[in-house]
């Protein structure tokens, strides 16, 4: 199958100046690789930053709740220190 | 923001290239006196063309940035410039290869094409320099800008300069000149869309990273608790760095009508 769409593909004349229009788009080629790798190493480096975040981001979370209850009342409930925190998530 | 739309830019890009690649190997014919090295005109040409139209882009944004003072412009102008640079190396690397197969040589210093060409690289060459040299990042942005509109304007005046000197040993593509034929024409169009749409998706891919990076700095800016304006502590750079303020249009007005200083 594959022998007969390439039987039907016309002859490229690759003798003298094959070399030079290989040459030329293996150039653009070329740039965009580049681009492409310069950008997967960006993106690396915006994942491992956004592991650090919500890692710094965890620890803040648990680290606050230990301080809250140690400022507040011992008959304070959990519930009682996130209305104190967010008092918009309260009902009207 | 910048990563709206992405995937179908990106796919449709990637159709157009492989679209115009399957023309100018398999539809468009050979040229009568050029042969198969003619094949080289369907790439050099769209990268020049897209890359002198992007930088006459970044003068229109850099316009954009010192009439609002919003450095969201500034931002686009740099990245149209950068990415116009990476283009114009494209252009100037195919151009020498068509050189060497069709004249014999890598560079010719009396066609006027590839030297006003190579000048207007060298010229926006100086941008990044420019802007490294300046630490204030407001000062940077302004300073850039002025450049941008600068070389912008020296861009379309070099192009008719060209056109209008004698020696024509470069083939013209646009204009009276121009007798391609119709298969030739239809190719060398779907190609320049083809690139155009590259550029547009490169651009595109730059300004969504480094707005995530500013998003990312800010976050963590935040996190930490500092409260120290990290404008004043970044390391030097050529490229801009978005302000958490300018990430949001609302944000950036807000501090114009407040008067913010440079805002």
């Amino acid at each position: 199958m594959s022998g007969v769409i390439l039987g039907e593909l016309p002859a490229l004349p690759l003798h003298t100046a094959g070399k030079y229009v290989a040459g030329a788009y293996v150039v653009l080629f070329a740039l965009v690789l580049i681009y492409v790798a310069i950008m997967a190493v960006r993106l690396s480096r915006i994942e491992r930053e956004l592991g650090e975040l919500s890692e710094l981001s965890e620890r803040s979370h648990s680290e606050t709740p230990e301080l809250d209850r140690s400022a507040s009342p011992p008959s304070q409930t959990v519930a009682d220190q996130q209305n104190v925190r967010h008092p918009e998530s309260t009902p009207a | 923001m910048y990563g709206k739309g992405l995937r179908a830019l990106s796919i449709s890009t990637v159709a157009v290239m492989a679209i115009a690649l399957s023309l100018v190997f398999f539809y468009a014919p050979l040229d009568a006196e050029q042969g198969f090295l003619q094949k080289i005109f369907y790439v050099h040409v769209p990268l020049a063309i897209v890359a002198l139209c992007g930088f006459v882009a970044g003068a229109i944004m850099a316009i954009a940035h010192l009439r609002t003072r919003d450095p969201r412009w500034d931002m686009r102008s740099y990245v149209a410039i950068h990415m116009s640079l990476i283009f114009g190396v494209g252009t100037l690397i195919t151009g020498s290869i068509w050189a060497k197969g069709s004249w014999g040589h890598w560079w010719v210093w009396s066609e006027p094409t590839l030297v006003s060409f190579l000048i207007v690289f060298l010229l926006y060459a100086t941008y990044q320099p420019l802007r490294f040299a300046i630490e204030d990042p407001e000062r940077q942005a302004r300073y850039a800008s002025v450049f941008a509109i600068t070389a912008g304007a020296f861009v379309p005046m070099n192009f008719i300069a060209v056109r209008l000197s004698t020696a024509y040993l470069h083939p013209r593509v646009l204009g009276s000149t121009s007798n391609l034929p119709g298969p030739m024409a239809l190719t060398f169009a779907v190609s320049l869309l083809g690139i155009a749409l590259l550029y547009t998706t490169l651009c595109r891919y730059e300004l969504t990273a480094k707005h995530t990076r500013a998003q990312l700095r800010d976050l963590r800016r935040r996190l930490s608790g500092e409260t120290v304006d990290t404008q004043t502590r970044r390391p030097r750079s050529a490229a801009p760095t978005l302000h958490p303020t300018a990430m949001h249009p609302t944000a950036t007005m807000t501090a114009r009508a407040v008067g913010r200083p440079g805002a």
